[in-house]
């Protein structure tokens, strides 16, 4: 349910009023608003500019550092001096910035080398045949992968330029590409080079930084560079860790100082603050108000006034949303919270999820195997979850729904699928593998009963808005529902035959009713809920389609020949089964209410209830 | 003999049709949705309602061929 919220006002000496908002967010309770007043002092920007920025570096600071949030949030006391605080952030973001990119360009240098290494592995055993040229030039030229007729056809055309002066070797690489080396003599050593540029072949330079620009003799000197880089980069590493080590503690401090005190700077500009006085408002929920009025009383004094707004001075979409449900309920609260948040003063859906969102699931898995499978894999979750996470809520639906799927599985005689009837079960109900039509009749008279109890939502929610006449015209249509379905069974006599024609004639009345209440758009509204009840059958088509699929995977233990290759298939089939079994009534019981049942009442665009707190640490889900 | 092969036909055109149907929608909504989901991936509860709506085609469409196959007597019922 949608918490009663009350309209809280204090007022006081401008000079308290930062004691007051210690009080307040100490309290945790209040959703700050800014009063309606025509005027209002200048909102301050410099602080929380300043703030953000210093939050800014702290954040990239610790980004760079990698150090690890403290499990506990930390202390939210200022720091010592802020000015100096502010200079050590900035410092400690430029040194391990300064590092992270020493520690980048050590990486780049380590990949170049990398490759050059195996080009020039390919021709180790060579480098002593460069010698046949004392004066003689070498080309080293790296060929794209497969392409072994193109280095003949470079051959060719070299062998044409400059004769028996040339060696050309190729090689190929780790990579798939072709290593090629080229050793020329003097005299045709600029032919070869014209002829590369002409025929646009890459030639690889020799590796910055060596020292050497040939690049055979720069081989020793690749390999000692390569052989020193690691070391490099975990002295940086070290560096960073000594940097974290020894900064990291007051960083996270002044994390947590800074984001409270950007909460605190906000709230203030909300505060409307005059030359004498100051007035600041809120919301409350209605269960915390005569706590919030002793501890104001109590710790503030009788200076600063504490009063109540009247509830008809405020409309109610201004009125911040908070939910509160019975722990039963409130695990569906994460299901609720995917779709928008519903507005103050109309109804939360949450209760009607938790009830009817397990029950859909578990007519459409309905099975005991399946349904135990699913109970223990929740139990698990529960165990490897923290109280308060939304993996917890997961476990609990997760039950609920197995708990569902058993208590049908049983009813419906259902073991994975037709293996119950081996071990003795039978169905209690009906049996879902041939009583199809029954299961039809009961998923379409499930969705008369959902939808009509969503209009009857509408009826309340319009009512409490104030708009009357919609109310009645969604009451009207909410027994134009019941009347059709009473008098179709009355005509299938199922009902007594006598009450059929007092029932068309009840349903003849109530249609111009309807019309002259919400006009013509009434009739389209009417079509679609009979569609919306004829939707509901997705749960028998669903439910058939899954026993089907179990039966099928049972019949394959004698249908492969092998029993134990029949078994196997057969798991394995289930194991599709089974997540198909999970996910297919998860998305259709999810829609059912979305669409068809919050369809008829949800009003969704309320703001969350905010209040005004310490900041905390988010905690890590797990 | 006949009849029953010509409502079997009926039966899978039911499903069959409403399927490829399904499938086309399907097509069309589902790379719309990932798209939104690279930019808003809160609304990620309703890109798959929104998947799963077609779906009422192919589901009405087996609810149907299970009628039909129960008027030749193809199923249980």
């Amino acid at each position: 349910m949608i918490v009663t919220m009350k309209r809280v006002r204090l007022a006081g000496p401008t000079a308290r009023v930062d004691e007051v908002l210690s009080f307040v967010q100490g309290l945790g309770v209040l959703h700050v608003v800014r009063p309606e007043v025509p005027e209002s002092a200048p909102v301050e920007v410099r602080a929380p500019r300043h703030c953000r920025r210093m939050l800014a570096d702290v954040d990239a600071a610790l980004a760079l550092l990698g150090s690890a949030a403290p499990v506990r949030s930390p202390a939210l006391s200022p720091p010592g001096e802020l000015p100096r605080a502010a200079r050590l952030a900035r410092r400690v973001r430029r040194q391990a910035a300064k590092l992270a990119k020493a520690r980048a360009a050590l990486e780049d240098e380590r990949v170049t080398l990398l490759r050059y290494r195996e080009f020039f592995t390919a021709f180790e055993a060579l480098i002593g045949h460069e010698l046949a040229w004392p004066d003689g030039k070498a080309f080293y030229v790296v060929m794209r992968a497969g392409a072994v007729s193109a280095v003949e056809e470079l051959r060719r055309a070299l062998t044409k330029a400059v004769g028996d002066e040339l060696e050309l070797l190729d090689r190929p690489l780790a990579s798939g590409e072709i290593a090629v080396l080229i050793l020329v003599s003097n005299a045709g050593a600029p032919k070869v080079a014209r002829l590369l540029s002409d025929s646009r072949v890459q030639e690889l330079p020799a590796p910055a930084g060596l020292g050497e620009t040939n690049l055979l003799r720069a081989m020793p000197a690749l390999k000692a560079r390569l052989a020193a880089i690691p070391g490099a980069i975990a002295e940086r590493d070290e560096e960073r860790r000594r940097l974290a080590d020894a900064h990291g503690p007051e960083l996270h401090h002044l994390h947590g100082w800074l984001n409270d005190q950007l909460l605190l700077l906000e709230a203030r500009a909300r505060v409307h603050t005059g030359r004498y006085l100051f007035v600041l408002e809120g919301w409350l929920p209605e269960p915390r108000k005569a706590s919030f009025v002793d501890a104001a009383a109590k710790t503030l004094g009788p200076e600063i006034v504490v009063e109540f707004v009247g509830d008809e001075t405020w409309r109610a979409s201004d009125a911040p949303v908070a939910l509160i449900n019975p722990a039963f309920f409130r695990p569906f609260e994460i299901v609720t919270r995917m779709l928008p948040l519903p507005r103050y003063g109309s109804i939360d859906p949450t209760p009607f999820l938790a009830i009817f969102f397990p029950a859909f699931f578990g007519l459409m898995m309905g099975d005991v195997g399946y349904g135990l499978v699913l109970a223990g894999l929740s139990v698990l979750l529960r165990f490897k979850s923290k109280p308060g996470t939304t993996l917890r809520s997961v476990s609990f639906i997760g039950t609920a729904c197995s708990t569902f799927a058993i208590i049908f599985g049983v009813l419906f005689g259902e073991l994975f699928g037709s293996l119950g009837h081996f071990v003795g079960m039978r169905p209690l109900w009906f049996n879902r593998e041939e009583a199809i039509v029954p299961f039809l009749v009961l998923s379409v008279a499930i969705g008369v009963v959902h939808i009509t109890l969503g209009l009857v939502l509408a009826v309340v929610t319009s009512w409490r808005r104030g708009h009357r006449r919609e109310a009645l015209g969604r009451g009207v249509a909410a027994m134009m529902v019941v009347l059709t379905v009473l008098s179709l069974l009355a005509a299938f006599q199922l009902l007594p035959s006598a009450l059929f024609t007092p029932l068309v004639i009840a349903v003849l009345v109530a249609f111009p009713i309807l019309i002259a209440l919400e006009g013509i758009v009434a009739v389209i509204e009417l079509l679609s809920t009979f569609g919306h009840i004829l939707s509901y059958a997705r749960i028998m088509a669903l439910g058939t389609a899954a026993v089907m699929l179990a039966v099928v995977a049972n019949q394959m233990v004698g249908a492969m020949g092998s029993v134990v290759v029949g078994v196997l298939f057969a798991l394995l089939f289930h194991l599709v089964n089974f997540a198909i079994g999970v996910f297919s009534p998860t998305i259709h019981a999810l829609r059912l209410h979305s669409v068809e049942f919050l369809g008829k009442f949800f009003s969704p665009g309320g703001t969350a209830y905010r209040p005004f707190t310490h900041w905390k640490q988010q905690p890590h889900e797990s | 003999m006949e009849t029953n092969a010509m409502l079997a036909i009926g039966a899978a055109l039911a499903v069959g049709l409403p399927a490829l149907a399904t499938a086309w929608a399907q097509g069309r909504i589902g790379p719309a949705a990932a798209a939104t989901l690279a930019e808003k991936p809160e609304l990620s509860t309703t890109a798959i309602i929104l998947i799963a709506i077609p779906e009422t085609m192919v589901i009405l469409g087996f609810v149907v061929a299970v009628m039909i196959l129960l008027r030749s007597g193809g199923a249980g019922g």
